[in-house]
Order: structure tokens, then sequence, then C-alpha cells
């Protein structure tokens, strides 16, 4: 944990895409769940959110 | 004594006496790659900065005499705070969740039963694939047939194995079985593919893993829960993420096959975001919904791609 | 293989996994078979309750397929010449008459026009991309295959929008030109992202020694490379073709008439009374078939393609 903690503050590659990939997946169940019309209406910012972190952390070093 | 200039030219590195030769190298790798990009550019890309420009506006391709105003962000606010939408991808989500989880069951468990390497294997396999390569129109379009309560196969079996007569219910009319029906059509279709992709990751487990696990006296149990689920994982993921993203995008099989209903039952949001642009002609608000679904696909592209480099370097 | 492995399934396994294969195998060819066998049953028979397994083949959808007929007056039948060939007494024997012929040796010109035409546009261009991405240090190399494979995973109707009416602008709509060029752009991906793998597997020893005798790059390519990739190209072709052949939500929101492939036209084939079944079995069928042949042959690649070259087993 503190090494993930290290390596998202040293701008690592991989955390950073972590991160990302949580929350373009965190953004697409909540555009799909039944439970709340709130979650909806933010899913699309969260996965462009995530979208566009991943490809800018993609060209952090490793 | 030898010319020095001579032995230099024989010790030039193959790159410069190429590039007296033709042309560079560099020269040679922008020369083949331009054209790609280019086409795509055109193709893709453009359309898709013109998609953005359009959903902000409320233009109506139907009318292109009408002035075009500029909305700002009025179709996205309408379309994630509409209630139907929300539906649609609930019907999308129904129909993602149930084809990966029977996919992923059954094409693993063809999957490891193929890899008993039983005489034959090869032959089923390719027939076994055969339903994947088939036009999914033509497949949705046929599937109808094979539903119709009266004439139709499926409601035959069933009467056939259950007793249940054949023209009590309707595979594709109402009374709730419609959703189902295209999530046996998809995965009649698609089970293969998660099938061949499972199979070359059994495949991809060498040998001396499970009887290094012998030797330590592992049960079976124990090796396919330790052994080869970790090992198929990744290209599980794979296959799921692909399925996952083309299934987010489902028009041709449905649209063919229940066209989106009984009622909205089967409107997945890529056959809603049709009739949105193509029938009700609203170009604005449609590109909006349109940018809505690609961003998601783009979001789960980019796990894709790193997902397919994990599995390249195995 | 060593006489004794612990990793050789059993006997016993072996056969249980054998039948239940088979059975899966059984149940996922029959709506196949079923395609098949109804485009040569009658009319009454393709509609029967049960259904029938056994009947007498007809080629009646067949000849339903390809003609149009139209119905005429009890008198007038009456008083006709007799049927000159054996398709004329086919739709005689339905009471009607052949009107002329239907369109959808058109429709299967048109796919096989824009399946073929695009395929060679994307096997081109795909070719000397991919041979660039292989051999060339590319700036942003990453970046751009990323780019590449991300075009394929578009919604075709997220980008059907502008495409309409940027073709509506040049004049593209409905013409071969534009379904090919479109279809292309799709499909570049994967040809791109396939050959490359094809070509990393070749050797670079063979184009450096090519180099050395005095070749360009451009001929080491030609007659070194392309020899040696043939058979990666002619499989990423034949998956190129497949989607092409295969592919409608473009076809039916771009094309109605000229340039119309058969995926949006097989669903349309009406008979009296709703669809004409025998005869959309017998396009199906005919459709089909090529696809099925191309499966078969590209039984040993079939994984890569469908994995854009990652999984090479």
């Amino acid at each position: 944990m503190t090494d993930f903690l290290r390596n998202l503050i040293r701008l690592r590659r991989g955390p950073w895409e972590m991160v990302a990939t949580i929350l373009i997946a965190l953004g697409v169940v909540m555009l799909m769940q039944p439970f709340a019309l709130a979650l909806f209406t933010w899913s699309f910012l969260v996965t462009l959110v995530g979208t566009v972190m991943f490809i800018i952390v993609s060209h952090f070093p490793e | 004594m030898p010319n020095p200039l001579d032995a230099a030219a024989r010790a030039t590195p193959p790159t410069v006496a190429r590039r007296i030769r033709g042309l560079s190298d560099r020269a040679i790798a922008w020369l083949f790659v331009a054209p790609t990009i280019f086409l795509l550019l055109a193709i893709n890309i453009f359309p898709l900065i013109w998609t953005v420009r359009l959903s902000f506006t409320n233009y109506r391709a139907n009318r292109p005499n009408e002035e075009v105003e500029w909305v700002g962000l009025r179709n996205y606010i309408r379309i994630l705070t509409d209630d139907g939408i929300w539906a649609n991808m609930q019907t999308t989500a129904h129909f993602l969740f149930w084809t990966l989880v029977l996919q992923v069951i059954l094409g693993f468990a063809l999957a490891w039963l193929i890899n008993r390497k039983f005489k034959g294997n090869d032959l089923l396999t390719t027939l076994i694939v055969l339903p994947m390569m088939l036009s999914p129109a033509v497949v949705g379009n046929f599937w109808t047939f094979l539903y119709q309560p009266q004439i139709g196969l499926v409601n035959y079996t069933v009467e056939l194995l259950t007793g249940t007569p054949a023209n009590s219910f309707s595979m594709l009319g109402p009374g709730g079985y419609a959703p189902w029906s295209i999530i046996i059509v998809d995965t009649w279709m698609w089970t293969p593919f998660v099938m061949l992709i499972c199979l070359a990751g059994l495949r991809s487990i060498p040998d001396y893993i499970y009887e290094a696990a012998e030797v330590d006296r592992a049960s079976k149990w124990r090796q396919f829960w330790t052994i080869t689920v970790p090992m198929v994982l990744p290209f599980l993921m794979l296959a799921v993420l692909f399925r996952g993203i083309e299934n987010f995008k489902m028009f041709d099989m449905v649209v063919l096959l229940t066209g989106g209903g009984p009622g909205n039952e089967t409107l997945l949001a890529s056959i809603d975001l049709k009739r949105e642009a193509f029938e009700k002609w609203r170009t604005g608000y449609s590109s909006a919904y349109a940018i809505i679904l690609f961003v998601t696909v783009f979001g789960l592209a980019s796990i894709y791609v790193k997902a397919l480099n994990k599995v390249k370097e195995r | 293989m060593s006489a004794y492995s612990v990793t050789e399934p059993t006997r016993r396994s072996k056969l249980v996994a054998g039948v239940l294969v088979v059975l899966y195998t059984f149940i996922t060819l029959l709506p196949l078979v079923w395609i098949i066998s109804t485009g040569f049953k009658s009319g009454p028979d393709s509609i029967s309750y049960p259904p029938k397994v056994v009947f007498e083949p007809s080629l009646e959808g067949y000849v339903n397929l390809f003609t149009t007929r139209t119905r005429v007056g009890a008198e007038e039948f009456e008083n006709l010449p007799p049927a000159e060939t054996w398709y004329d007494q086919i739709v005689r024997d339905q009471g009607m008459v052949i009107a002329g012929p239907s369109r959808f040796g058109e429709r299967f010109l048109n796919s096989v026009i824009i399946g073929f035409g695009s395929t060679f546009l994307s096997i081109f261009l795909g070719t000397l991309a991919a041979y660039a991405f292989s051999r060339f240090k590319v700036p942003l190399k990453d970046d751009l295959l990323f780019f590449i494979l991300s075009t394929r995973m578009m919604p075709p109707i997220a980008v059907a929008i502008p495409i309409f009416l940027m073709y509506r602008e040049l004049g593209l709509s409905d013409t071969h030109l534009g379904m090919i060029l479109l279809y292309t752009g799709v499909n570049i991906s994967l040809a791109v992202w396939l050959l490359k793998g094809f070509i990393d597997e070749i050797p670079r020893e063979y184009e450096e020694a090519a180099l050395i005798d005095g070749y360009t790059r451009f001929q080491a390519f030609r007659k070194v490379v392309l020899p040696q990739a043939a058979t990666g190209i002619a499989s990423t072709a034949i998956f190129c073709l497949i989607f092409a052949w295969n592919e409608y939500a473009f076809a039916v929101l771009l094309t109605s008439g000229t340039a119309q492939t058969a995926p949006p036209f097989i669903p349309t084939i009406i008979g009296v009374g709703g669809q004409d079944w025998p005869a959309v079995a017998a396009g199906a069928t005919i459709f089909l078939l090529p696809v099925m042949i191309f499966t078969i042959l590209l039984r040993k690649h079939l994984l890569r393609g469908i994995t854009f070259g990652a999984v090479r087993k």
C-alpha cells in the first residue's frame, strides 16, 4: 500500500493506470446501475475523467 | 598503401549506404504509415470531432436550412437526467451481464473439455466456431423464424421436452421472454469466441507446472483453482472486455430480432440512439448520446489494449 | 510424448469430454442446419406444425429468391401457354407467374464488390503500415497503434451521423466507393495489428542480407518480406472480407439503392403474408456459404484474428 502511494506521488505509470482503470470501471457501472438516477447522471463525467487520465498517465515512466 | 577513404566507406553502417541509394528509413516509415493515418483521420476522427461539435447544437439533419443554435451542455444534461435512457442503459446492462456470464461459463467449460485432446477435437472446434462468423443481421432475421410460436423450432422443442404447448408462449412477444431471447441468440453466436480464447489460455500453461503440483501431491481440485484458473484469467479478461464492448454497442442482431420490442423491453442504448438519429432526426441530441456511448467504449477499449499487451507478454 | 504423463487425461475423461462436446456441437449446429434445410422446403412445408424434419426437397425457395412473381386472374392462368422452364413450372405450381428477376443478384454483387474492394485496400494500406511499425522507429508508435485499434471499437451509430452528413456533402452516399472507404476505415485497424504480428515473426536477418546484397529498402520489402508474409496476408484478408461481408449497421444507414449489400436486403424478402422463409433461408444459405468455407480455411489463424494478433498459440 505504501509502495502504491509512493509510486503515485512519483508519477509512476502502474498505480496511476490502476486509478484510471478503476474510474472507468466505476463510470461504466454507474451508467448502467438500476439504483439511483444521480449516479447515472454523473457517470459520464467519471468515465470521461478516467479515460482522459488513462491517456495521460500511459506516458508516465514505468 | 590502402586508401583511408576506401576503408571508411567499407565501414559505413548499412543505414548510411541505404540513404544514399534510396529513401531514408525515416522517410519510408512515414510514407508507409501516412495513408493509413490519413484514412483513419478522414473516416473516423474527423466525423468524431464533427459529432462532438454537433452535440452542442440543436441541429436536425432533415432540416438543413433551419438555423442552428448553440445550446451548450443542454443535450448532455437532458440525456443524463432522462429516465427513459437510464432504463435503456439498464436493459443494456441486463443483456451485457447475462451474455457475459453465460458465455464465460459455457466457453470456459467447452475449452476445458476440448483441452482433454480427445480424437476429433480439431474438427469439432471448427464446427463449433461457425456461428460466430455468420452475419449478425442474417442470424437475427432467421432467429425470428426459429422463435415463431406456432411453427418455430424453439417452441416446438420446448413442447417436446417439457410438454408446455408450443403456442402458449412467445419468445419475442409480450410475456417477458424477449430480453432472454436476445441473450440466447448472442450466447449461441459468441460462446465459441470465449471458448477459443480460453483454449489458448489453457494451452499456454506448461505441463511442468502440473507435474510439479503432482509431485507436491496437490489434489486435482486444488490444481484447478491454483494453476488453471489464474493462468487462464488474463485470457478470460481479454475475452470478457471484448465481448463487453461489442455487446455494449450491439445493434445489428438485436434490431432484426426484436427491433427493441415488445414495448421497450429490448431497447438497447444503441438501438435507441439509432431511432433518435435516423428516425426522429434529432441530430444534435443524438450526437451527444453518441458521444456518451463512445466515451464509455473508448474507456473500456483502453483497458482492453492494456489487457491485450499483458497477454502478449505470455 | 512420453508413454506416461501426469498431464495426459485418462481415457475415461477423454470419452466423457468427447461426448459432451459432440452434444454441444449438435445443439449449436441445429439452427444452422435448419437454415440450410428450410431453403429446400416448399412454402407450406416450411411453416407446417409440427416442424418437418423429413420433407420433399424443393427449389421453390431458390426460385423465389431470384424472381419476383405476380398473381394473374384464374381464367388467364388457365389459358397460359405451358411453362417453358423448370423454374417457370415451380412458380406456376404456386399459382403465380414470373414477373421478372429480383434484386438479390444485384445485392449479392454489391457485397462482392464492396467486400473485395475494401479488403484489397485495407490489406494494401495495412501491409505498408504494419511493415513500418514492425521495422522502423516510428515516433509515438504505441500511441498510434492504440489510436488505430481504438477506431475499431467505435460504435458504428456514433460515427454514422457525421459520415452520413459528410457523404451527403461529398456525394458519396449510397455509392460503392463510399462504402469501400468506410469499411476500409474499420478494417484497417485489424489489418495493421494482425499483419504487424506476422511481419514481426519474419527474421530481420533476411532483409539485412538483401540490403547488403544491394537491394534498396523498398526492394527488400517487396522481394523478401512480402513473399514471407504471404500466409499472414491471406488470412488477414479473409478476416477483413468476412467483416465487410457481414456488416449491417453502416450498410442499412448509409445505403438504400445502388450500393446496398445483401445483409440489409435479406430480411426484406417477403412473400405472401409475411416473410417468404424458404427464400430468406435460400438467400441466407448462399450468403453464409462463402463465410463457412473461409472459416474452415482459416481455422489455424482464427484465434490470432479475433485477438488482433495478441494470441499466437
